[in-house]
C-alpha cells in the first residue's frame, strides 16, 4: 500500500526525493569514500584547462589591442605617404626660379623714370603727377 | 553574511566571463555542473573511472567550444550533450579495445572488513540495477535523487518534456526499488551499509 502510494506520488505529485533510494544512491558519490573528490577532480580541469585560459585571455586582449593597432598603422602610414608626397613637391619645387620680390614702393614708380615716391610726393616737387587708376 | 540572489552569478555571466579567459569564472562552472557531469558520465558508461574521465574532459571541451555555446544562459544543458557524447566515445573506443572488465558486483579475492564488503556488494547490486534501466532512465534517477535536480531541471537541462521526465522517473525508481528488493540479501545489506 505505501509502495503504491509513493508510486503515484512519485508520478502524479511533485516528485518528491525518494530518501532511502537517494541514500543507497550515494554510494555511487565518489565524495564518500574520498572527501576531497570533488576538490581534485576541479583542480584537475583547472589545472588542465589553464593553457586555454591564456589563450583566451590573450585573444581578448589583443581583439582591442589589434583593432588599435590596426588604426595607428593605418594612420602612420598614410601621413608617412603625405609627408614623403609633401617632400617631393618641395624638393622639386626648389629647382624653379624664385619670384622675385617686389616693394610696393616699387610697383607704384614703375611708370616714373628714377624718381621715388618721397620724392613725388614732396611739396615742393613741381610737375604733375598723375594717377591712373582702372577699374574693373 | 548571505548572498543576495541577484548576486549569484547566472551561467550566462559566467560562460561570457570564461570566454574572456576568467579562471574564477570557469572555475565556478565546473563546481557547479561537476557532479551532474558525472553523473551523466556515469549513467552511460557504467564505471568510474571512465564517468571520470568522460566528465574532466568534457569540461575541457566545453571550455575550447565556449563560443559556440548559443545560449549561455542554458549552458548546462549544452554541457550535458558534450557529457553524454563524450562518453558515448568512450564506452564505444573502450568496446573495441575488448578491455578486461572486472564484472559489477564481483567480489573482490582481496579480504575486507565486513563492512566495507558490504558496501562493495551494495554498490555492486545498484550498478547492475541501474545497467538494466535504459540510459535516459538512469541519467534522470541520478540527476534527481543523486545530485538533487529538480525534475523541471532536468527537463529544461536536457530538453524533455516535463511529462517525460516525471514518467522516466517513476519507472526508474520503480525497477530500482524492486531490483534493490528482490535481491535475496538486498533490503538487509541496504539497511546494514546505510
Amino acid at each position: 500500500m505505501r509502495d503504491k502510494l509513493q508510486d503515484e506520488s512519485d508520478y502524479f505529485g511533485e516528485l518528491g526525493q525518494d530518501e532511502e533510494l537517494a541514500q543507497t544512491l550515494g554510494l555511487l558519490d565518489p565524495a564518500q569514500q574520498d572527501p576531497n573528490y570533488w576538490f581534485r577532480f576541479r583542480s584537475w580541469v583547472l589545472s588542465n584547462a589553464m593553457a586555454e585560459l591564456a589563450r583566451r585571455r590573450l585573444m581578448h586582449e589583443l581583439t582591442v589591442a589589434d583593432v588599435m593597432s590596426s588604426w595607428a598603422r593605418a594612420v602612420v602610414s598614410t601621413a608617412a605617404l603625405a609627408a614623403a608626397l609633401a617632400g617631393l613637391v618641395l624638393v622639386r619645387g626648389a629647382d624653379a626660379p624664385a619670384p622675385q620680390p617686389v616693394g610696393v614702393e616699387e610697383l607704384l614708380v614703375s611708370e616714373v623714370e628714377g624718381e621715388t615716391i618721397p620724392t613725388l610726393l614732396a611739396p615742393e616737387t613741381n610737375g604733375a603727377v598723375a594717377f591712373a587708376s582702372e577699374i574693373f | 553574511m548571505s548572498l543576495e540572489r541577484s548576486d549569484i552569478p547566472t551561467d550566462g555571466d559566467l560562460v561570457h566571463r570564461a570566454r574572456r579567459g576568467d579562471e574564477f569564472a570557469f572555475g565556478q562552472l565546473v563546481e557547479r555542473y561537476q557532479r551532474a557531469s558525472y553523473a551523466v558520465a556515469l549513467s552511460v558508461t557504467g564505471r568510474h573511472e571512465d564517468a571520470e574521465d568522460a566528465a574532466q574532459e568534457s569540461f575541457l571541451v566545453a571550455l575550447q567550444r565556449l563560443d559556440e555555446c548559443r545560449s549561455p544562459e542554458r549552458f548546462a544543458g549544452w554541457l550535458m550533450t558534450i557529457v553524454r557524447n563524450r562518453s558515448r566515445n568512450l564506452v564505444r573506443r573502450e568496446s573495441l579495445r575488448h578491455t578486461d572488465q572486472v564484472p559489477p558486483g564481483t567480489r573482490s579475492l582481496v579480504p575486507m572488513p565486513d563492512r566495507v564488503a558490504e558496501t562493495s556488494e551494495l554498490r555492486g547490486m545498484l550498478k547492475e540495477a541501474l545497467a538494466a534501466l535504459p540510459e535516459v532512465q538512469r541519467q534522470i534517477v541520478l540527476l534527481h535523487d543523486l545530485e538533487g535536480w529538480k525534475h523541471r531541471e532536468i527537463a529544461d537541462r536536457l530538453e524533455l518534456p516535463s511529462g517525460t521526465v516525471r514518467s522516466h522517473l517513476h519507472f526508474a525508481r520503480k525497477a530500482l526499488r524492486v531490483s534493490l528488493g528482490r535481491t535475496p540479501a538486498g533490503p538487509d545489506l541496504q539497511r546494514k551499509a546505510l
